[in-house]
């Protein structure tokens, strides 16, 4: 042979081999394995899909290592190229195996079974005396078959039958890997045609569903249409309840649902495991905070009146973290030199007082008369962020402390009188509100994927459960009437099927009307 | 009853439960060694009474929570250990006649109990939000099923392991002794070896009953049917804390680690139930896949709950 044709045979032949490899059984098996390896190192290494934070902390205090599994895309494991990979081939194997086994399957359902020869030689084996003659003892036993929901092939040329049972084994098999085929399709579309990201609500306020309007990054799909529906969502109430332990009880967030044009559609207590669905989006309670009220006068000039978000700080080893206070910033870019406010919340004043006198902390389960210690900064702002403040550029010129209702002097520090006129700008503590985070998405692939768990749980039972039998029967003239030859054997669940073979047997010469077959003459044999 | 003698009686109950477990352990290994009837039947016997106890000390929990009494890992492990001793009777001993294997699976409960009543222990209490709904309770429960049944199967898997090798020693010497063919005769390709009479042209069973415990061919067999009968269980189980994950986090899956770790434990028992269906892996490498689950569903349902971050650890 040249070595030319040896080549080119080659390539020919290493992708059929490249072809049956996929097939094989050992294929998948391995990169089932190979996937099951692939997810511990995912649970394992922080993630910064589930944990940005633990991963960068981890880049900090591992650098070479936190390095090269960065290269290695082991930070976002299930998101890696590697990763993807093991599932496509596992799904290109699962394919591969499936369409042969499937057209396989369907001849084999409509074939009809195959006639046997010699009937003795199978594994399982009776006889039994009937006083029918042949023919009619066999459309006895065809019967007795049908209605145990054999599959029956009658012998055109002699009295005799063959009969299976147990397709739905390889059936249900195959519509559960067929269904994980579904599961694919529905992932892909509903990820790739859908977003998901977050919405920050203070109480009182309505949100809008628009790009511009969440709150940080939004997750699109590929293939997002950039279409969002311009509902909205009003927050009445926001309430959450925790128990002496710290341990939440309940939040709800009791909303009005409004449609594009503004009309209110409903009113619904969104809590967790209650989302709220509208317009093909599904709205779930995320989180929630504390939002003062502030306001910000300079003269007569009010230069700043909203509610701000603040955020819960990290609360250290060993101090709950409802004793934590909450945080926020608010920024004047407008005043000269420009003015940023450090604001540090205490929803509960009782608990706060208590940390002063003893220094230990104390849980704020609810508000009570609330207040806040306040830094101002003057200089220039740098940060443009609206949650967090960078001060190297500003100096401190005040702080103090500001209940809710009281107004206080930022130039000074103190607190001022009704009617009392300031220095400097005041601030003003108006009023305490929460507000609720919401995750928002939108996945149309939830009910394709939906559907293929139930078929995979439906495929599951028969594939694990049922069993497949062959039996054959033959009459032969006796003197009598006629001699039943049955022959059988079972696929699965072999040792079950001795007893229900004799039974079988005892079934298929009970010709209704007659007794039971005469026990002299019975013969089984099982080997 | 207030709440406060519900409590009491769950604990005390929990203890009769956990001692009753840990003398009918003694009584098997003791039928083990010594053989009698008798033994046997005061064994099972208290195995039985400790049930008993067990199911008092769950319902009384619940009386106390006044809620379902799955909601937290101590209450887990007092139904884990239960279904798996309830499980050895009614699989192992009931449908396969299999009496030697109990000491094994009553170590287990003991050992989940004396964990769950050491490190475990909580006080009963109302659930947290994101726990009070009601698919929750159905995954929960499946969880719980799926586990048991896999533990049990996980346990008979390392017996088999076990038996096994005793049978492959005991082959060699043979054939040492006399150079007649022992082994032969072919697996079908279908079906996994099946139980004992049956098993006549399976390796290992030609000979003599090697050792106590039943033969290997047997032990694969129960373990697998115990397997295939866990693993739609955990199927749904996955299923249905999809289903709740949508509800309460607005994603059915997330890679959050107890969802991956309950995704590696479905994984590996998927591949063992291939391998069992693939020439050469058949077996002790089969078994050996169960065995790898085996270990996959405890970090599942120890390490990841105790010491792994996620969105379940409030599930403590
Ligand atoms: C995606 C995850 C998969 C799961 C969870 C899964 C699960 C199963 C289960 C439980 C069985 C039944 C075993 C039995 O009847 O004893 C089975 C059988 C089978 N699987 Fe899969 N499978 C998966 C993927 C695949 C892939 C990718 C292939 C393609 C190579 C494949 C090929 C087969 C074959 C050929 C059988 C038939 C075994 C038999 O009937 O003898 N499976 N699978």
């Amino acid at each position: 042979m040249s070595s030319s044709s040896r080549s080119r045979l080659s390539v020919q032949q290493s992708v059929a081999m490249v072809w049956r490899t996929l097939r094989s059984m050992r294929t998948a098996l391995i990169l089932l394995l190979l996937l099951a390896a692939a997810s511990v190192v995912g649970s394992l290494i922080p993630q910064v899909p589930n944990s940005p934070e633990r991963a960068a902390q981890f880049l900090d205090t591992h650098p070479l290592l936190g390095d090269l599994y960065l290269r290695a895309g082991l930070f976002d494991v299930f998101g890696s190229w590697w990763f993807t990979l093991i599932t496509v081939l596992l799904f290109v194997s699962l394919i591969a195996c499936l369409i042969p086994r499937t057209r396989a399957t369907w001849r084999a359902l409509r074939a009809r079974p195959i006639q046997a020869r010699e009937i003795d030689a199978f594994r399982h084996y009776g006889e039994r005396e009937t006083a029918l003659t042949p023919d009619e003892a066999i459309e006895v036993a065809r019967r007795t078959l049908r209605r145990r929901r054999f599959r029956v092939a009658r012998d055109p040329e002699r009295a005799a039958l063959a009969a299976e049972k147990g397709a739905l084994r390889e059936t249900g098999s195959l519509l559960f890997h067929w269904a994980f085929i579904l599961i694919l399709v529905g992932v892909v579309y509903g990820k790739g045609t859908g977003f998901s990201g977050f919405a920050l609500v203070v109480e009182g306020d309505t949100w809008i569903d628009a790009q511009a309007n969440y709150d940080g990054q939004i997750r699109t799909g590929r293939f997002f249409d950039g279409e969002f529906t311009g509902v909205g969502l009003h927050l009445n109430e926001f309430e959450s309840a925790f128990r002496e332990t710290g341990q939440p009880m309940d939040f709800v967030s009791r909303v009005e649902l409004l449609d594009p044009s503004g009309t209110p559609i409903r009113s619904q207590d969104i809590r967790v495991n209650h989302p709220a669905k509208i317009e093909g989006i599904t709205i779930y309670q995320s989180s929630f905070g504390w939002a003062p009220v502030i306001r910000v006068a300079d003269g007569g000039r009010v230069i700043f009146d909203d509610a701000v978000p603040f955020s819960r700080q990290e609360a250290p080893e060993g101090v709950p973290q409802l004793a934590m206070p909450w945080r926020g910033v608010v920024k004047l870019p407008s005043l000269r030199p420009q003015v940023a406010i450090d604001l540090e919340l205490w929803p509960d004043s009782r608990a706060f007082l208590e940390q002063l006198r003893t220094g230990t902390p104390v849980a704020m389960l609810t508000s009570f008369d609330p207040v806040m210690r306040y830094t101002v900064y003057e200089g220039r702002l740098t940060d443009p962020s609206p949650v967090s403040l960078d001060v190297r550029l500003m100096d401190k010129t005040a702080s103090g402390i500001v209940g809710a209702g009281t107004r206080a002097d930022l130039a000074t520090g103190k607190l001022l009188e009704d009617g009392a006129t300031p220095v400097g700008p005041s601030v003003t503590f108006t009023d305490l509100k929460q507000y609720s985070v919401f995750q928002v998405a939108k996945d149309r692939g939830v009910p394709i994927v939906l559907v293929a768990a139930i078929l995979i749980l439906l495929g599951l039972l028969p594939a694990l459960y049922s069993s497949r039998r062959k039996v054959w029967v033959r009459a032969v003239p006796s003197e009598g009437g006629a001699r039943l030859q049955v022959g059988g054997f079972a696929l699965q669940r072999k040792v079950q099927f001795e007893e229900e073979f004799d039974r079988l047997v005892d079934a298929l010469a009970q010709a209704p009307g007659h007794g039971p077959a005469d026990a002299e003459r019975e013969k089984v044999r099982t080997r | 009853m207030t709440t406060l003698e519900w409590a009491r009686i769950s604990n005390d109950a929990f203890n009769v439960a956990l001692f009753s477990y840990l003398a009918a352990m003694v009584g098997y290994f003791a039928f083990l060694a010594f053989g009698r009837d008798r033994i046997w039947k005061i064994a099972r016997a208290v195995a039985f009474a400790g049930l008993a106890a067990n199911l008092v000390s769950i319902a009384a929990r619940g009386l106390a929570a006044h809620r379902v009494p799955w909601g937290n890992m101590y209450e887990y492990s007092c139904l884990l250990a239960l279904l798996v001793v309830a499980g050895y009777l009614v699989i192992v001993e009931g449908v396969y006649k299999q009496r030697a294997l109990g000491g094994f699976a009553l170590m287990f409960s003991v050992l989940t109990m004396a964990v769950a009543v050491s490190f475990l222990y909580v006080g009963p209490g109302p659930l947290v939000p994101a726990l009070n709904s009601y698919w929750i309770k159905i995954h929960v429960q499946a969880a719980i099923w799926g586990s048991s049944l896999f533990a049990l199967g996980g346990i008979v898997t390392i017996l088999y392991l076990f038996q096994d090798r005793r049978e492959r020693v005991r082959i060699d010497v043979l054939r040492a002794e006399q150079p007649a063919p022992i082994m032969g005769g072919s697996i079908d390709m279908h079906a996994p070896p099946d139980l004992v009479g049956d098993a006549s042209d399976e390796p290992g069973t030609s000979l003599e009953r090697t050792g106590v415990l039943p033969p290997a061919a047997t032990l694969d067999l129960i373990a697998y049917r115990i397997i295939a009968f866990a693993f739609p269980i955990w199927t749904f189980a996955v299923i249905a804390g999809a289903i709740w994950a949508q509800e309460a986090w607005g994603r059915y899956w997330g890679w959050d680690p107890k969802e991956t770790w309950s995704f590696i434990t479905w994984t590996i028992f998927a591949g063992y139930l291939h391998a069992r269906a693939t020439s050469g892996w058949r077996g002790r490498k089969s078994a050996v896949i169960a065995l790898v689950g085996f270990v996959a569903l405890l970090i599942t349902y120890y390490a990841v709950n105790l010491w792994i971050v996620g969105l379940h650890s409030y599930a403590k």
